[in-house]
């Protein structure tokens, strides 16, 4: 079974992340740039399933702008086998990534195409979902568990209240949830075989595909500064102020 | 010709981010459990650490692959000793012990015989192993200080004499013993043997100072060596050790910059935090001046510590490059933390907090593997002699 893995290109969920004076997004000069840890944990999945016998090929896939190969090369030193580099510079919306991981479906013919639920940089939960509505495939997403059983994909949701479990026929999506597994560290033999594992150079025009942006960001801006906290002396001063001051019963 | 541009090889970037992430998701909370001033871990801590920092191929990073070893050249060494010293015994432990310890790398300019009895199981097994050079008569200075003599009888050498300040003595498996052979004060009269166990007529005395993790002096009465465990050839120790103590700055400066980062960034953390006078001490200008300056500070002195393995991978002049990276990186790292406890306040001392031990520690770190002046003489004399111009 052939793996699709896509990761994205995201600021290091150690960096603080601040606001651009003009209110446009979030700032990235300088800032130390990682691959989405959900993704990570996709990788780690793949790899898991190519350890097993299950998965025969990994194939990592990057949209962004060229520093992306870093990720690709995070990828390949965790134990994927290539990678594929969609080569942007500009912003790349949810919907434009899903097109052009469905053409390079149609290229690649995996059976399997597993990301992450979210990146967590905007958060925005839907390239999965999208390829998987595109390509009208089965989709498992908020993966906690995923395995192989017989023709099909056993995977285990984390849903509000419990656990799901799905049947899925392949081919399939899958997006992963922070609970499926840890993942490894980049080792230095593997960092040195990385080296030598391709790294293929498309653009979206080479795929067919318009990415040009449907959205438009009004205006990013900090959260709110959080209250200090207080305390109360009984039940009847906290339900007093839960109903008056919150104003949430 | 190059357009200028350069950067860590990207395959080095992520063996960093790889130690990072092992020095913080692994090392760092054993190390919690540990009391304050500890220098190894339990034993039940430790195993799995080293266990998967062999998987990870950070075991032994700087010694040669052939042995066992990771086979970092120096640059690859001095951005992960820089992590590695990232944990509150760092100073002295590097990653608490997980990456193990390297043998003295002279041990690799033995025989064949030497290097499988005693380099290789070293790397293989964790074992500890200690160099003895300095002696009461001064150790800056070895060429007119060791009065240690070995003399030639038989089959053996018996050897007499003390050593001091030899870190890891107390419980080594072994160790590299420089004594004298040929006239006092000759350069070329000095031997290298190798100490096995702790045989008859060694003793050995633990010093206490100012860091957690103690030297020990060692007193040698009749000490029996095998001819087999001379290191080398009668007169050739000096060479053999030189190896050992230029390539051992670049890693040695290397962690010193990598405990004056992690103490600048808990200072930034707390400045962040921290209200005085109705404002973050962020606030402050001179707090930030403080923050200022260390930063400047630390860039300049990695930067040096790079050109040192620079320099060698080049085939350049490393010793000089290597003594102005031990001074400057050392010195620097003694000011950051200074400033850094300064930031702190009361915490900054208190034994609740790294920076008071890295404090302490940092203080030694100008004087061992050569104090700062005698590798400005160096400097100085190289300099004046017309060489070292770049």
């Amino acid at each position: 079974m052939k793996l699709l893995v896509p990761v994205k290109r995201v600021v290091d969920y150690n960096v603080k992340v601040r606001v651009k004076a003009d209110g446009t997004g979030v700032e990235t000069a300088n800032v130390k740039m990682s691959m989405n840890p959900f993704d990570e944990i996709a990788v780690e999945e793949a790899v898991r399933l190519k350890e097993k016998g299950v998965a025969t090929e990994i194939v990592a896939v990057s949209c962004g702008p060229t520093a992306c190969q870093e990720q690709i090369r995070t990828a390949l030193a965790m134990g994927a086998d290539r990678g594929i580099l969609v080569e942007h510079d500009g912003v790349l919306e949810p919907l434009a990534v899903a097109k052009l991981l469905k053409a390079l479906v149609a290229k690649e013919n995996p059976e399997l195409v597993i990301l992450g639920k979210q990146a967590i940089d905007d958060d925005m939960n839907a390239t999965g979902q999208m390829l998987a509505a595109l390509l009208g495939w089965a989709q498992g997403t908020f993966a906690s568990k995923v395995e192989k059983d017989g023709d099909k994909l056993k995977v285990t949701r984390e849903v509000d209240g419990g656990l799901e479990t799905v049947s899925l026929k392949l081919p399939a999506i899958v997006t992963t949830d922070l609970r499926l597994n840890e993942p490894r560290y980049a080792s230095l033999p593997n960092i040195m075989k990385a080296r030598k594992k391709p790294i293929e150079n498309v653009k979206p025009a080479d795929l067919g595909v318009d990415v040009t942006p449907r959205l438009t960001v009004l205006k990013v801006e900090e959260p709110a500064k959080r209250q200090a906290g207080k305390k109360v002396g009984s039940v009847q001063e906290l339900v007093d102020k839960l109903r008056n001051e919150a104003k949430v019963i | 010709m190059s357009n200028g541009a350069w950067a860590l090889p990207e395959e080095l970037k992520m063996l960093r981010d790889t130690a990072r992430r092992f020095m913080q998701n692994d090392v760092k909370p054993a190390e919690d459990r540990a009391p304050h001033d500890a220098c190894e871990l339990p034993v039940a801590d430790l195993a799995p650490l080293q266990k998967k920092a062999r998987d990870l191929g950070l075991w032994c990073y700087r010694t040669p692959t052939e042995y066992g070893g990771a086979g970092l050249d120096l640059l690859g060494q001095a951005v992960i000793a820089e992590e590695a010293s990232k944990c509150r015994m760092g100073a002295y432990i590097p990653a608490c012990g997980a990456f193990g310890a390297d043998p003295p790398n002279a041990i690799w300019l033995g025989n064949r015989d030497q290097i499988e009895r005693f380099g290789i199981p070293a790397v293989e097994r964790g074992q500890k192993v200690f160099v003895a050079i300095s002696e009461p008569s001064g150790g800056a200075d070895p060429a007119r200080g060791i009065r240690t003599r070995a003399e030639h009888r038989g089959g053996r050498y018996v050897l007499n004499g003390s050593k001091m300040w030899i870190s890891g003595a107390g419980s080594a498996d072994w160790g590299l013993l420089f004594a004298r052979t040929g006239a006092q004060g000759e350069r070329g009269g000095i031997t290298c043997f190798i100490i096995d166990g702790n045989p008859k007529g060694l003793t050995k005395r633990r010093i206490g100072v100012i860091r957690a993790w103690s030297p020990y002096e060692l007193h040698l009465e009749d000490v029996e060596v095998p001819v087999e465990n001379r290191l080398g050839e009668e007169g050739q120790g000096f060479q053999l050790c030189e190896k050992w103590l230029v390539e051992g700055r670049v890693p040695y400066a290397a962690a010193c910059v990598g405990i004056a980062q992690a103490a600048l960034e808990l200072a930034m953390d707390w400045a962040r935090q921290r209200e005085a006078f109705g404002s973050k001490l962020a606030d402050k200008q001179a707090i930030q001046w403080m923050i200022a300056d260390s930063e400047m500070e630390l860039r300049a002195a990695r930067l040096l510590v790079w050109q040192a393995a620079w320099t060698a991978a080049l085939g350049g002049d490393l010793k000089t490059d290597a003594s102005v990276a031990k001074v400057v990186a050392t010195e620097t790292a003694g000011r950051v933390v200074d400033r850094c406890v300064q930031i702190f306040g009361g915490l900054g001392v208190a034994q609740e907090m790294p920076l008071e031990r890295w404090y302490r520690e940092m203080r030694i770190k100008r004087i061992g593997e050569g104090p700062s002046e005698v590798h400005r003489m160096v400097l100085a004399r190289t300099l004046l002699g017309g060489k070292g111009r770049r």
